[in-house]
């Protein structure tokens, strides 16, 4: 467990490291008058003059040299100071912070919703088999061949566009929540419900569960005393897995919905090339994939005593 | 070595060659090109002229949704291509080859994997906007872990096997141990890898296209497309069905093949 | 009346028949032992006294449990208090992620009806009666496999049952954690009734009592265990009856050159810094066949590869005192489908193995002859020739490459009882005609001693 913690840590590092080094380069990378362009973005075509460009260059550490800049891109990211956004000019973690209480609402209300469909689901068609698990088996292929943006856009044309049940795009009330914790809730269910279909069958089918049986415990004392944790090891490992999905669905699910969340933030700011703003929104992604990742750990360690086998 | 397909397998492997088919040969059947506007034949239904109609630009959608393809294939084959030779290769020499290059490659990939995929993609796409190249070197930096992971796995489970230390005690080589030992027990995996890894890329491409930081306009490409199109759905609706069942179908397929006997 | 009473009991599956009508009866303090190799039905028939057949199979005849009838459904309800059947791996039967002491205690109140706290002293009790005091706690994946047994076995007897059905009780454990076991077994069916389900002579011999002996779903012999063991009257309970090592005829003695193959002094064997065995020293001289016995976990194994050079001693010396090529120096797996590639057929990798070492092509067809092998095997693959097969394959490969020294670890325990013997035999016989020193690992103290010059044992 200590081990596992020590290279979450080093994933923490590294995240700061690569996505800090990353844009560094987007940021060398720019085309000349991109200082400019910002310029002009920030303060109007017609304030833009020479001196307001010099002072964006100044300011990104254009003007430096390429090790010096980096130095300094780095002393900056390691206090926490992520600078400014060049678009809206308002420091950029006060928009981070923002955000990420809106990305994390729709994580974890996502989540919750795809283990209340996913759980009981692959439970009963793991009982039942037949024509449930086939019909699951379908619907669940069938989501899995879209893209999340698919889902929710299909999702938006009939409650939303058809049927006016919803609203299409936006936040503030609780309706707002729902479509896109559904969408989410639909990529991640589809193939979670499998995965506790095929670990239910791996335990009902186990010498152990029918040793239980065996020494004359009833099929639903079994189930309650050593197929429920039995079940729960692997899946909540594989939520872990699923962590990526997670978060690459907010990404894509925050931009269709226009939810004002880290995934909208950096997608909107990669299409404006405002890069502080990209490194932060990046940034927070990353730390919030791996306190995640580490939070899935610890479940996972607390469910499963062996320890350490699942990683 | 032969491979026997599930019927699953085959369905899936039937409908990729079709698509192959259209993406390649398809363009060659209509006259023009996917990138001639023609602003009297906008979003006309699928006709004899237009066999999928045209677009709100009256650019040719048999043509475009052809190209579109042409595009997400050739992205899945260089990602899968790229990242599996790249993958098995360090796989095997991570567990062949002693501790140091081991410890580093696993290093390596705890970096990769701390951002999630799409993430690390939209900023590689940031550096170079609208590059099918950028995005190419982005989906298999982070494609080729998977083939690593398993292949290494399966490796040093088979180092100190008996097949393989049988093997090493009759004389055989290091190259003689990979192809009678190593690669045919990460073939079979190999293939479900490389199969859900073509649908990744290619829903990856599409997901970026989908939130503008892909390919640029007025390239064709199924994401893209999708989010083009959205606006007309109740005017056209066929407009927006058309990118959206294909980008399903393909990815289906993919997946229809990736699906073995395990699953 | 009667605790069990079984009449026609048969098995289908569809059409074809499993298992031919069998009819049992018995008191209490009775004990019956079905004998059996493996495949043989002998647990279908357990399965289905049981009630616990795949719903694919189909189950005739009658079964009456403490004088009443009842049908496969009615017997789940009587599983744990009144019948209750044995694993055959107990490190597989229990739960991966509880304790033992729960699991044990849970029997006692969920299905003998003690209250949480009787329960939790019969099971401490029991524990403590099994000298598992200590490991209450532990799960299984910290337990021995001697450990899980008892547990396992406890877990079965805690909810009073009287009938015990345990099949194959005794499978991948040694001699000694053998005999404990039937030993368990014999007491706790002082009390009811005992059904044994075994392919191993020797414990069918221990536990006695009524036999019956199955072939192919057929039985073809039946009456009192010790009569059937001493005068067989069945061409098949005569075949597994001579196949038991303790009834092979005695070794002969090797002709033997006085040449010495190997020193080894004072040698340390283990992984890491854990040694499994200390000071081991002894010399082995060409053409000598050596026994190596010793408990599970000794380093049997280890040892062997330790003397091959793939693992490094923890002390000592091994000195070689023959020059010999590589590959001169061999071993046999104990389960040769491991051994082998299944990628390609017996011919390419017999190729492969030609091609290497520049072997004389005119020597294989007579080698092969001597061993049993066709020449037809060849295009199959490992997994499509069976067991004994492919260990004379991988004695034909190791052979062509004139070993000096041949390691053969557990060589024939994976394979049946007749198998065994054939093969056994085989092995230290062409051996022997090569001049070739082979180490025989085994389990069973009784093959030892009819294939080997001496012994060496790992457990002093």
């Amino acid at each position: 467990m200590r081990a596992l913690l020590l290279k979450r840590l080093l994933q923490l590092v590294a995240v700061s490291w690569g996505v800090g080094t990353l844009t560094f380069f987007l940021m060398r990378a720019l085309p000349g008058d991109m200082a400019y362009r910002i310029a002009a973005s920030r303060y109007g075509m017609d304030a833009v003059d020479n001196r307001a460009a010099d002072m964006v260059r100044a300011e990104l550490g254009l003007d430096q040299s390429a090790w010096s800049a980096y130095w300094q891109w780095f002393t900056d990211l390691l206090s926490w100071n992520l600078g400014n956004s060049l678009v809206s000019g308002a420091p950029v973690t006060e928009q981070i912070w923002h955000m990420l209480g809106h990305s994390v609402l729709l994580a974890l209300a996502g989540i919750l919703l795809s283990i209340l469909i996913a759980v009981p689901l692959g439970l009963a068609s793991a009982f039942k088999g037949g024509w449930l698990d086939r019909v699951l088996l379908t619907i669940s292929t069938a989501l899995r061949a879209v893209p999340v943006f698919v889902i929710g856009l299909l999702a938006v044309i009939m409650f939303a566009l058809e049927w006016n049940l919803l609203p299409v795009a936006g936040f503030g009330t609780p309706a707002h929540l729902v479509l896109p914790a559904l969408t989410l809730a639909l990529s991640l269910a589809a193939i979670s419900n499998r995965v506790v279909h095929t670990e239910a069958r791996r335990v009902f089918g186990s010498s152990f569960f029918e040793f239980a049986r065996m020494k004359g415990l009833s099929p639903s004392q079994a189930f309650m005393r050593h197929g429920a944790r039995n079940i729960a090891v692997p899946v909540v490992a594989f939520l872990g897995i699923q962590l990526i999905t997670v978060v690459e669905g907010v990404v894509m699910i925050e931009s269709l919905f226009s939810w004002p969340g880290i995934g909208h933030g950096l997608a909107h700011a990669i299409f404006a090339r405002d890069i502080p703003l990209i490194q932060g929104a990046a940034l927070m992604m990353g730390v919030l994939f791996v306190v995640m990742n580490t939070l899935v750990d610890i479940a996972c360690h607390y469910l499963d005593p062996r320890g350490g086998q699942l990683s | 070595m032969s491979i026997s397909l599930t019927t699953t397998q085959k369905s899936g492997a039937a409908l990729l060659l079709l698509l192959i088919v259209y993406a390649v040969f398809g363009p060659m059947l209509q006259e023009g090109d996917a990138a001639t506007q023609n602003l009297s034949h906008i979003m006309t239904a699928p006709n004899s002229e237009f066999w999928l109609g045209t677009d709100h630009f009256g650019r040719n959608m048999w043509i475009r949704l052809a190209d579109a393809l042409q595009l997400s294939l050739m992205m899945a084959g260089l990602c899968v291509l790229t990242s599996a030779i790249i993958g098995v290769s360090a796989g095997v020499l991570a567990a062949t080859r002693g501790r140091w290059l081991d410890r580093g490659l696993d290093a390596i990939v705890t970096m990769i994997l701390a951002l999630p995929g799409l993430v690390l993609v939209l900023i590689f796409a940031a550096i170079v906007p609208g590059s099918f190249w950028m995005l190419y070197v982005a989906i298999s930096l982070i494609q080729w872990i998977e083939y690593f992971r398993v292949s290494r796995a399966i490796t040093q489970r088979l180092t100190h096997s008996p097949e393989v230390q049988s093997s090493k005690l009759m004389g055989f080589g290091q190259w003689y141990i990979f192809r009678r030992h190593y690669w045919p027990a990460i073939a079979p995996q190999l293939f479900t890898i490389a199969a859900f890894g073509a649908a990744n890329a290619i829903l990856m491409m599409a997901s970026l296209g989908f939130v503008y930081v892909g390919i640029q306009p007025p390239l064709a490409e199924l994401g893209l497309m999708i989010v083009e199109h959205f606006p007309y759905y109740s005017d056209a609706p066929w407009l927006l069905a058309q990118p959206l069942i294909l980008l399903a179908l393909v990815v289906l397929a993919c997946q229809l093949m990736g699906r073995g006997r395990t699953q | 009346m009667s605790l069990i009473h079984i009449e026609n009991l048969t098995v289908w599956a569809g059409q074809t028949e499993l298992l031919a009508p069998m009819s049992l009866t018995l008191e209490k303090g009775q004990r019956l032992t079905i004998l059996g190799q493996t495949g043989s039905g002998k647990s279908l028939l357990a399965q289905a006294i049981m009630g616990n057949l795949p719903s694919s199979l189909r189950t005739e005849g009658k079964v009456t449990l403490f004088g009443d009838e009842v049908n496969a459904k009615q017997r789940q309800r009587f599983w744990g208090h009144r019948i209750s059947m044995l694993p055959q791996e107990p490190w597989n039967s229990l739960d991966p992620l509880m304790g033992a002491q729960p699991q044990l205690q849970e029997t006692y109140q969920l299905v003998a009806g003690q209250s949480a706290g009787e329960a939790r002293q019969s099971a401490d009790y029991t524990l403590a009666l099994q000298g598992l005091s200590d490991s209450g706690h532990k799960r299984v994946d910290q337990l021995s496999g001697g450990m899980a047994q008892r547990v396992a076995i406890a877990c079965a007897m805690a909810g009073g049952a009287s009938v015990l059905l345990a099949d194959e009780p005794t499978k991948g454990l040694d001699v000694s954690r053998r005999d404990q076991v039937v030993e368990q077994l014999l007491t706790q069916s002082e009390q009811g009734t005992l059904i044994t389900i075994t392919h191993d002579v020797a414990v069918a011999r221990k536990i006695g009592g009524h036999m019956m002996v199955i072939k192919a779903g057929e039985l073809v012999e039946e009456g009192d265990a010790e009569q059937i063991l001493k005068a067989p009257q069945h061409a098949f309970t005569q075949a597994l009856i001579e196949a038991d090592p303790v009834n092979w005829p005695a070794p002969e003695p090797s002709t033997q050159t006085d040449k010495r193959l190997l020193d080894v002094e004072d040698l340390t064997i283990g992984y890491g810094t854990s040694a499994l065995t200390k000071h081991l020293s002894f010399t082995l001289d060409e053409g000598e066949v050596v026994g190596v016995v010793g408990d599970s976990g000794c380093g049997k194994s280890t040892l062997g590869d330790t003397l091959l050079g793939v693992q490094q001693p923890l002390g000592g010396r091994i000195k070689r005192q023959r020059q010999a090529a590589v590959q001169q120096w061999q071993k046999l797996y104990q389960d040769p489908t491991a051994a082998v590639s299944r990628a390609v057929s017996l011919r390419t990798l017999l190729e492969d193995t030609i091609k290497l070492h520049n072997i004389d092509r005119a020597r294989i067809a007579p080698l092969m002859q001597q061993l049993g092998l066709t020449d037809a095997l060849l295009n199959r693959n490992s997994e499509g020739v069976s067991g004994g097969e492919l260990q004379r394959f991988c004695m034909l490969r190791v052979l062509l490459l004139d070993p000096v020294f041949l390691f053969a670890d557990e060589p024939t325990s994976r394979l049946d009882p007749v198998t065994q013997r054939d093969v056994s035999k085989l092995l230290v016989d062409v051996a022997k005609q090569n001049g070739c020193a082979v180490m025989l690992v085994s389990h069973d103290p009784d093959l030892i001693a009819k294939r080997c010059d001496r012994v060496i044992n790992l457990n002093h």
